[in-house]
C-alpha cells in the first residue's frame, strides 16, 4: 500500500553551485595572476561580507516564504542617519540607538503590512523601500553622502578591524549566518519558519503563530540590515544613501536562489546563503582583476543564474509522483 | 469486433518501482466501466496513460484497433478520450462560458455568442449551470458538469472520471448518474476510478479491480457484490470491520463531561444562529450536505476561519467563553481541527513525516520551550508512526510520497500530538482507502474511550451511523436535529437534512 520511496537528492544546487565555485577559484588561482594572494583573498571576503550579511537575513525571510526588498534602503538610511546625527554632536550609544530602533520600527511595520493587513510581500516591502529612502532623504539627512565621524570608538572595527588577519566584516558575516542558521534550526521560530514558508494555511491550522514569526521575521531582517549597513559604513568610511538605487538589493536575491533556497519559501537553509555567497564573490572578484566591464559583468550574473537553475532541473526533474498526491 | 479501447500490458514505472505492471483491459463502446482498488493500486496512473498525461514505460494502447501513442493530453483528446480530474482544471476566474470554449476561441472573441452557444450547449445536455457566472462562484458538482460538458463538447468518445463524486452530496450524486446515463445514450464510453463500491455497484456495466499495480479481476458487474469487490481490492474481508457494525451489536458510549457548548453563532449566509454541545468521551457525528455549514461551524469553534468575517454568538469550552479569531490559541486550550482539504491546508509539501508531527507538537501547549531537539522529534515521531500505525519506510520519508491514507493518519498524528480535549475531524476518510478507514475508524473510536471529546463531520451516511454515539444534523446553517445512535437510520437523517 505505501509506495513512499526515500529519495535523496545527490545532487542538489547546492552542490553544483559549490562545484562551479571550487572550479572557479581553481580556474582564477592558476590562470588570474594576483588572484591568490593572501591580501587578494582578503579583500575577496571583505567585499562580499556586506552581500552575505544581508543574504543571510534575506534567505531566512524566503525560507519563511516572504520577501524584504527594503533591506538595502533600510540599511542605507537608518545608518547614514544615526552616522549624521553623531556628526552633529549626538552622544554615539544614543545615535546608534535612533538609528537601529528606527531600522527595528520599520521592519515591525514591513511585518504587520505583510502578516496582519496581507499584502503580498514584494509590493509591501518596495513600497516601505520607497518610503524609507523618501522619506529619509527628504526629512533626516541633508546629503547623499554622509561621512563617517572619528568619534565612532570599537563600532568602526567592524569595517577596518582585523582579528588573526581575518577582516573584522567577514567574521560578522560568518557570526551572523552562525547564529541564524542556529535560529532556523535549533528553535521553535526557526521551524515554524520552515513551516510558514512551506505551506502556510496547514501552519496556521496546526496553530503555528503565523503572523507574529512574520513581523518577527522582518524586524530580524531589519536588524541585520543596520547591522550590514554599520559594516558597509565603517569599512568605506562613508555610507552613501545613493547606494539604494543600485542592483545591490537583486545581487542579494541572486545569492538566495543560487544557493538553492526556493523562491516559494520552506525549502533550503543559511549553508546555501554562504554557497552562494563565496560563488558570487568569487566571480565579482575575478572579473574585477580581469577589469571586465560592470555591465558585462551584470549580464553574467544573469546567465549564471539561468545556468543553475537549469541544471538542477535537468538533474532533479520535477516528479511526476510528487506534483499529485493520494493516489497513484 | 475490436474493442474501442484496448490496452495491452501496459506498465509503469517511477524510479524502477511499477505503479502499474503489465496491465491488459479493453473498454467496449458505449460501456460504463468502474476502475476499483485501494490507493496506490495503480488506478490514477493507468488511467492517466490512457489520457495521454503519463507515458507508459512499456505496453500498447489500441484505439479501434490501431495503437496509438499519446504525447499529450491535448492529443489524446484530439482522438476523442478526455479526463476529469480530481482536481478540475477549469478557471476559476472565467465565466462557464469561456471555460467551456477555452482554446477554441476566434480571434475577435465577443461575450454574447459565446453566452448564447453555452447556453444552448449546456441546454443539450440538460445541465442547470448558468454560462455567465464565474466558474469560482460554482459548486462542486456544478463546476463538474462545466468540465464534463467541455469533454462533451470536444467530441469524446472515452471520459474518463477520477473519483467523481468525491466531492459531491448525496442529491448532487444522483444528478450525476443521470448523467452518467445521458453520456451512455449519446454512445459515449466511460471509465470512473472510485472509492464508493455502491455506486460502481450501481452504475457500471463492468467492474476491473487493481492492488498494488495488478489486474485482480475484470468482469461484469452482475457478477460482482460489496464483498467480493473488497475482497479483490485488498484480498480479504473488510466489510464487517467497516459498516456492518452499526447492526446493533455495538455499545454506544454514554455522556462525559460538557466539553464545548455553541449558542447562536453565525456567520454571514452559511452559518445562521447555531447551536450545539459536544460531550467528553463520545464520538458526536456530524451530518449535512455540502453548503449546510457544518464545516464552517467546525471552523469558527476552532478559529480557523479569517477574522474579517463576522460571526456572533457564544462559544463557551468548558463553561469559559472563548473566541478565537486564529487557530493558534484554540489550539494551546486544546482545540483541534483536522481539515477535510489534506492537500492545501493539512500537510507540509517538503516535509517529513518526523518534521510534520513534531511541527504539531512545537505549536501546542505541550511545548514550552524556544529549543527544538532532534532526539525529541524522533522519539515523538516513533510513538505516533507506531501508534497510528502509519506505514512508511521511515519517519524521514517525505509526506507527499504517501498513500492517502498514510497521509490522512499524519495530519492526524499532528493533531493528537497537541494532546487535545476537543478534536474536531472534518471528512477524516475522504480520498482514503479502505483498508486505512477502517484503521482511521479504529483510531477515532480509541480517543473517545479513553475519554477525549470527538467530533466527526461527515457526508458519508454509513460512516456516520457507524461511528457516531450521537447524530447532529446541519442543515442550511444550522444543526436541526439531533438523534442518538440508537435511533437513527440513513433515512431519518437525509429527511432531516433535506427537509
Amino acid at each position: 500500500m505505501t509506495r513512499a520511496v526515500s529519495r535523496k537528492r545527490l545532487i542538489t544546487q547546492e552542490k553544483i553551485v559549490f562545484a562551479i565555485f571550487v572550479l572557479l577559484f581553481l580556474g582564477f588561482s592558476l590562470f588570474l595572476p594576483g588572484f591568490l594572494t593572501a591580501n587578494n583573498v582578503a579583500l575577496l571576503l571583505q567585499s562580499v561580507s556586506v552581500l552575505g550579511i544581508l543574504s543571510v537575513a534575506m534567505g531566512a525571510t524566503i525560507i519563511a516564504g516572504a520577501i524584504d526588498l527594503s533591506m538595502v534602503a533600510l540599511m542605507a538610511m537608518s545608518v547614514a542617519w544615526a552616522l549624521q546625527l553623531v556628526n552633529n554632536g549626538m552622544p554615539v550609544p544614543l545615535a546608534m540607538l535612533i538609528g537601529g530602533g528606527s531600522a527595528i520600527l520599520v521592519g515591525i511595520i514591513n511585518g504587520v503590512l505583510v502578516a496582519y493587513v496581507e499584502i503580498p510581500p514584494l509590493f509591501a516591502t518596495l513600497a516601505t523601500a520607497a518610503c524609507i529612502y523618501g522619506f529619509g532623504r527628504f526629512g533626516l539627512i541633508s546629503q547623499d553622502t554622509v561621512y563617517l565621524p572619528k568619534n565612532l570608538g570599537w563600532i568602526a572595527e567592524l569595517g577596518h578591524g582585523r582579528v588573526y588577519g581575518l577582516p573584522m566584516p567577514v567574521i560578522v558575516f560568518a557570526v551572523l549566518a552562525a547564529a541564524i542558521a542556529l535560529v532556523m534550526n535549533y528553535t521553535k521560530f526557526g521551524r515554524f519558519a520552515y513551516a510558514i514558508g512551506d505551506n502556510r494555511a496547514t501552519a496556521r491550522i496546526t496553530g503555528v503563530p503565523v503572523r507574529p514569526v512574520l513581523v518577527l521575521q522582518y524586524t530580524v531582517s531589519a536588524i541585520v540590515a543596520f547591522i550590514a549597513g554599520l559594516v558597509q559604513a565603517t569599512a568605506i568610511n562613508s555610507m552613501n544613501t545613493r547606494i539604494t538605487d543600485t542592483l545591490l538589493i537583486y545581487e542579494v536575491i541572486l545569492v538566495v536562489v543560487l544557493g538553492g533556497i526556493g523562491l516559494s519559501g520552506g525549502k533550503g537553509g543559511i549553508r546555501n546563503v554562504v554557497v552562494g555567497t563565496l560563488l558570487i564573490g568569487t566571480f565579482l572578484n575575478g572579473m574585477t582583476i580581469m577589469n571586465i566591464q560592470f555591465t558585462a559583468q551584470n549580464a553574467i550574473k544573469g546567465l549564471i543564474l539561468l545556468t543553475a537553475i537549469a541544471i538542477d532541473q535537468v538533474i532533479n526533474p520535477r516528479d511526476e509522483q510528487t506534483s499529485q498526491q493520494g493516489d497513484i | 469486433m475490436a474493442s474501442l479501447l484496448e490496452v495491452k500490458e501496459l506498465t509503469k514505472e517511477y524510479r524502477g518501482a511499477a505503479a502499474v505492471q503489465d496491465i491488459s483491459m479493453s473498454l467496449e463502446s458505449g460501456e460504463v466501466h468502474a476502475l476499483l482498488g485501494e490507493n496506490g493500486a495503480g488506478k490514477s496512473t493507468l488511467t492517466k496513460m490512457i489520457a495521454g498525461v503519463v507515458d507508459p514505460t512499456r505496453g500498447s494502447i489500441l484505439l479501434d484497433g490501431k495503437p496509438v501513442s499519446f504525447s499529450s493530453p491535448a492529443e489524446a483528446l484530439r482522438h476523442g478520450i478526455a479526463m476529469v480530474f480530481q482536481e478540475t482544471s477549469l478557471v476559476p476566474s472565467l465565466t462557464v462560458a469561456q471555460n467551456l470554449f477555452l482554446g477554441d476561441e476566434k480571434a475577435f472573441n465577443r461575450l454574447r455568442p459565446l453566452y448564447i452557444a453555452a447556453q444552448q450547449f449546456l441546454q443539450s445536455l440538460n445541465f442547470p449551470v448558468d454560462p455567465t457566472l464565474n466558474v469560482s462562484a460554482l459548486g462542486a458538482a456544478q463546476r463538474q458538469m462545466v468540465e464534463i460538458a467541455r469533454a462533451v463538447r470536444k467530441n469524446a468518445r472515452i471520459i474518463i472520471f477520477d473519483e467523481p463524486t468525491a466531492t459531491l452530496t448525496p442529491e448532487e450524486k444522483q444528478h450525476f448518474f443521470e448523467l452518467i446515463g445521458r453520456l451512455k445514450a449519446r454512445g459515449c464510453s466511460i471509465i470512473f476510478i472510485s472509492h464508493a463500491l455502491e455506486e460502481a455497484l450501481a452504475i457500471s456495466d463492468r467492474i476491473t479491480v487493481l492492488r498494488d499495480g495488478k489486474l485482480v479481476v475484470t468482469d461484469v458487474t452482475a457478477n460482482f457484490d460489496r464483498d467480493k469487490i473488497i475482497r479483490a481490492m485488498v484480498g480479504r474481508s473488510l466489510s464487517d470491520e467497516l459498516y456492518g457494525a452499526h447492526a446493533g451489536s455495538r455499545k454506544v458510549r454514554g455522556y462525559g463531561k460538557r466539553v464545548l457548548s455553541v449558542q447562536n453563532i453565525s456567520m454571514g449566509r452559511m452559518v445562521r444562529n447555531s447551536s450545539f454541545a459536544v460531550y467528553a468521551g463520545q464520538i458526536t457525528g456530524i451530518f449535512g450536505l455540502i453548503g449546510s455549514g457544518r464545516t464552517e461551524s467546525a471552523k469558527i469553534v476552532a478559529g480557523v476561519v479569517k477574522r474579517n468575517f463576522f460571526h456572533g454568538g457564544v462559544t463557551r469550552l468548558a463553561d469559559r467563553i472563548v473566541r478565537y479569531r486564529t487557530p493558534a490559541p484554540a489550539v494551546r486550550n486544546g482545540v483541534a481541527y483536522v481539515t477535510e482539504d489534506r492537500k492545501s491546508e493539512g500537510i507540509f509539501e517538503t516535509m517529513s513525516i518526523a518534521q510534520s508531527i513534531y511541527t504539531g507538537l512545537l505549536a501546542s501547549a505541550q511545548h514550552r520551550t524556544a529549543v527544538v531537539s532532534k532526539s525529541e522529534m524522533r522519539s515523538v515521531a516513533e510513538h505516533w508512526t507506531q501508534s497510528l500505525s502509519i506505514r512508511a519506510i521511515s519517519p524521514d520519508a517525505p509526506v507527499v510520497e504517501l498513500s492517502g491514507g498514510n497521509q490522512q493518519k499524519v495530519v492526524i498524528a499532528k493533531a493528537l500530538v497537541q494532546q487535545p480535549k476537543l478534536v474536531i475531524f472534518d471528512e477524516p476518510t475522504r480520498g482514503v482507502d479502505v483498508g486505512a478507514i477502517a484503521e482511521i475508524h479504529a483510531i477515532i473510536n480509541r480517543l473517545a474511550d479513553e475519554g477525549m471529546a470527538v467530533v466527526v463531520i461527515s457526508s458519508y451516511l454509513p460512516e456516520i451511523l457507524n461511528i457516531s454515539d450521537r447524530i447532529l444534523v446541519s442543515r442550511k446553517g444550522r444543526i436541526v436535529e439531533e438523534f442518538a445512535a440508537g435511533e437513527a437510520t440513513e433515512e431519518k437523517i437525509m429527511y432531516a437534512a433535506v427537509h
